[in-house]
């Protein structure tokens, strides 16, 4: 009987648009309401996502992601505008669609009275993998790369909370698919098992995946993702690379962290402090991106205990020698020094708190 | 192009019942579903027997023994008692994370319910059958099949397991908890129960009671049921299984509706 009905749900019915150029996703003017009182959850949301790519759908809480995520994977109705994956319509096209996605919603989903084994089977099985051999063989193969070997005898409902997620993200590679939606994927699993949650999905990607990432962890996102939107209060407020959010955002500051051998002194700390706004005078005052509000020449240089300077400047590799030429002036000794770009943490966080004055993905649009 | 549509939604409908089948149904309630009207049978049908010194009640032009009254009524009243897979499959999926997760793959709300009827039915029919078997014994005596009689009994019986599973499944669609659902469902399936002639025949009731047993669906279940094992179809029956079916289909109707209106 499973083969009768698995052909019905096999991979032939549906063949992609052989184009990959047109985006895999369309999203064009995405609005929600759940009550016609009731304020937009979704309120104009357009981004396209290249096939093979990863995009990186992040923003605070409440900010419209998971309702993004349901209109997405067909669970909830937009109330206007249009989506299109695949090239198809989202609305009129929904099965044809369906069976070319997996999904790891954020909340758990597991079958309670089945074991780890028998429910990776089932999943195979309701998925359209007809051949008995040939889904034990890809259960096998999951129970082996997921790291599931040891648990594949345990009923999910015995399982703990991190085993139970690795479940559900094994579970979804039971299928071939053509888009993946993550929404925080990697949330109760531990570093080994998020490091290699994304370099699976990083290798599968390689051989053409697209996927669609929702998540809080900003290094995650930097370590996958090649284009990140990030969304608030139902609008994409910023749309780009890691690097480009990064230069747009932030500006080109980079934080320079020297620690010295020596103990520093007030005098010696004093010197550094006017060193750097000398060369921030140089600069033409001008830091743009990482603090508009900062006027506090001095501010920019933070001592960490008692023998480390942390300084945020534009121009560091110039900033650097003039400090070198301090430190061997003022006979002291380095132990260490680094110059670290802004995080993508540092990105996020200033695109969200600087919302209401800068709309650039909205100048963009326009 | 609409065979391969209807051939997708039906198999889409047979493997979702496959997997309530083997993943779903927890196992303490199918032993529930056959030990409580078994227990019933032979606990209270003798007892009650010896209490009112059984002279044999009505059914039809046919004179049966109330122990054979009551295991024919509890055969019909297994598939209201079973419907109830219906809404702890709802309420299961829903806790486990599975009810959002099969709508994202390629499956409808429609296919759902009907997946978890057909389940129902499966349940409630092998159940009924099981029954049957056990309590063979206490209606030797008074069984009468015929060809016509068992397809009879089976349809009464789907066409019950339908009305109850709807019912079920828009009772769940509607509570924001399951122990709500639980609560509402027990409180309402109560009065199905007693206001039925599950246990006792509706002929001799005060007027009241009599009516209120014939507003109650079961009562119908329980009639037909009863008529096709001891072959007493007649037109009032017949009567009864039209209004079953319509009842049926117009809360099958409302079930399925509920369920794609239901925000996921």
């Amino acid at each position: 009987m499973s083969t009768m009905l698995n052909d019905s749900l096999s991979n032939e019915a549906f063949s992609l648009p052989r184009d990959r150029s047109e985006p895999c996703i369309s999203v064009t003017n995405l609005k929600k309401q759940y009550g016609k009182d009731s304020a937009y959850t979704l309120n104009g949301v357009s981004f396209n996502v290249r096939y093979g790519t990863v995009f990186g759908f992040l923003g605070p809480n409440g900010a419209g992601k998971t309702t993004t995520l349901k209109i997405l994977t067909t669970l909830l109705s937009p109330s206007s505008g249009s989506a299109q994956i695949f090239g198809k319509d989202l609305v009129k096209k929904q099965s044809e669609i369906k069976r070319r996605i997996g999904v790891v919603s954020q909340d758990p989903s597991f079958e309670a009275n089945l074991t780890v084994e028998k429910a990776l089977n089932l999943y195979g099985l309701l998925w359209g993998l007809r051949d008995s051999r040939a889904r034990k063989d890809k259960v096998k193969e999951i129970l082996k790369t997921f790291d599931l070997e040891s648990i594949k005898n345990s009923k999910n409902d015995e399982l703990s909370i991190g085993q139970r997620r690795r479940v559900q993200l094994a579970r979804e590679f039971m299928h071939d698919m053509d888009l993946l939606f993550l929404d925080e994927p990697t949330v109760g699993l531990d570093p080994s098992a998020r490091r290699m949650l994304l370099d699976y999905i990083k290798k599968h990607v390689m051989s053409g995946l697209t996927v669609f990432f929702t998540t809080h962890i900003m290094e995650e996102a930097e370590y996958l993702c090649d284009e990140i939107a990030i969304i608030d209060k139902g609008r994409i407020i910023a749309f780009d690379t890691p690097t480009g959010l990064r230069q747009k955002y932030v500006g080109v500051h980079k934080t320079i962290e020297i620690t010295f051998k020596d103990i520093l002194n007030q005098s010696f700390i004093d010197l550094l402090k006017r060193t750097v706004l000398r060369c921030r005078k140089k600069d033409g005052g001008n830091m743009d991106g990482y603090d508009h509000n900062r006027n506090d020449n001095t501010s920019d240089i933070e001592v960490k205990g008692t023998n480390t300077v942390v300084i945020t400047v534009n121009d560091a590799e110039h900033v650097i020698s003039k400090i070198l030429q301090l430190v061997y002036k003022n006979d002291m000794q380095i132990e260490s020094i680094s110059i670290n770009p802004p995080s993508l943490e540092e990105v996020f966080l200033s695109i969200v708190n600087n919302k209401d004055d800068d709309n650039s993905w909205d100048r963009e649009l326009k | 192009m609409k065979q391969v549509i209807d051939y997708i939604f039906i198999s889409g409908v047979l493997l979702l019942t496959y997997r309530n089948l083997v993943a779903a149904i927890d196992k303490m309630f199918l032993i529930w579903q056959i030990a409580f009207p078994v227990v019933y049978i032979f606990v209270a049908g003798y007892a009650y027997s010896a209490l009112i010194k059984d002279q044999g009640i009505n059914v039809g032009a046919l004179s049966i023994t109330y122990v054979s009254f009551l295991t024919a009524g509890m055969i019909g009243f297994n598939v209201m008692n079973g419907s109830q897979i219906a809404g702890t499959i709802f309420w299961n999926d829903k806790r486990n994370g599975m009810f959002q997760q099969l709508l994202v793959m390629p499956f409808h709300k429609v296919q759902y319910v009907i997946a978890n009827l057909i389940t129902l039915i499966i349940i409630g029919l092998a159940s009924a059958a099981v029954i049957m078997i056990i309590g063979l014994p206490t209606i030797f005596q008074d069984v009468n099949v015929t060809l016509w009689s068992v397809p009879y009994t089976i349809l009464a019986l789907v066409v019950g397991s339908v009305f109850f599973g709807s019912f079920t499944i828009i009772l769940s669609t509607k509570m924001k908890s399951s122990e709500g659902y639980n609560v509402i469902s027990n409180g309402l399936f109560l009065f199905f129960a007693f206001v039925s002639s599950a246990f006792y025949p509706a002929k001799g009731l005060p007027e009241p009671l009599s009516i209120a047993f014939y507003v109650n669906p079961l009562t119908y279940i329980v009639d037909i049921t009863r008529a096709g094992i001891f072959s007493q179809i007649d037109v009032f029956t017949n009567i009864e299984l039209v209004i079953l079916s319509l009842l049926a289909a117009m809360v099958f109707l409302i079930a399925t509706r509920a369920m794609i209106r239901m925000q996921v």
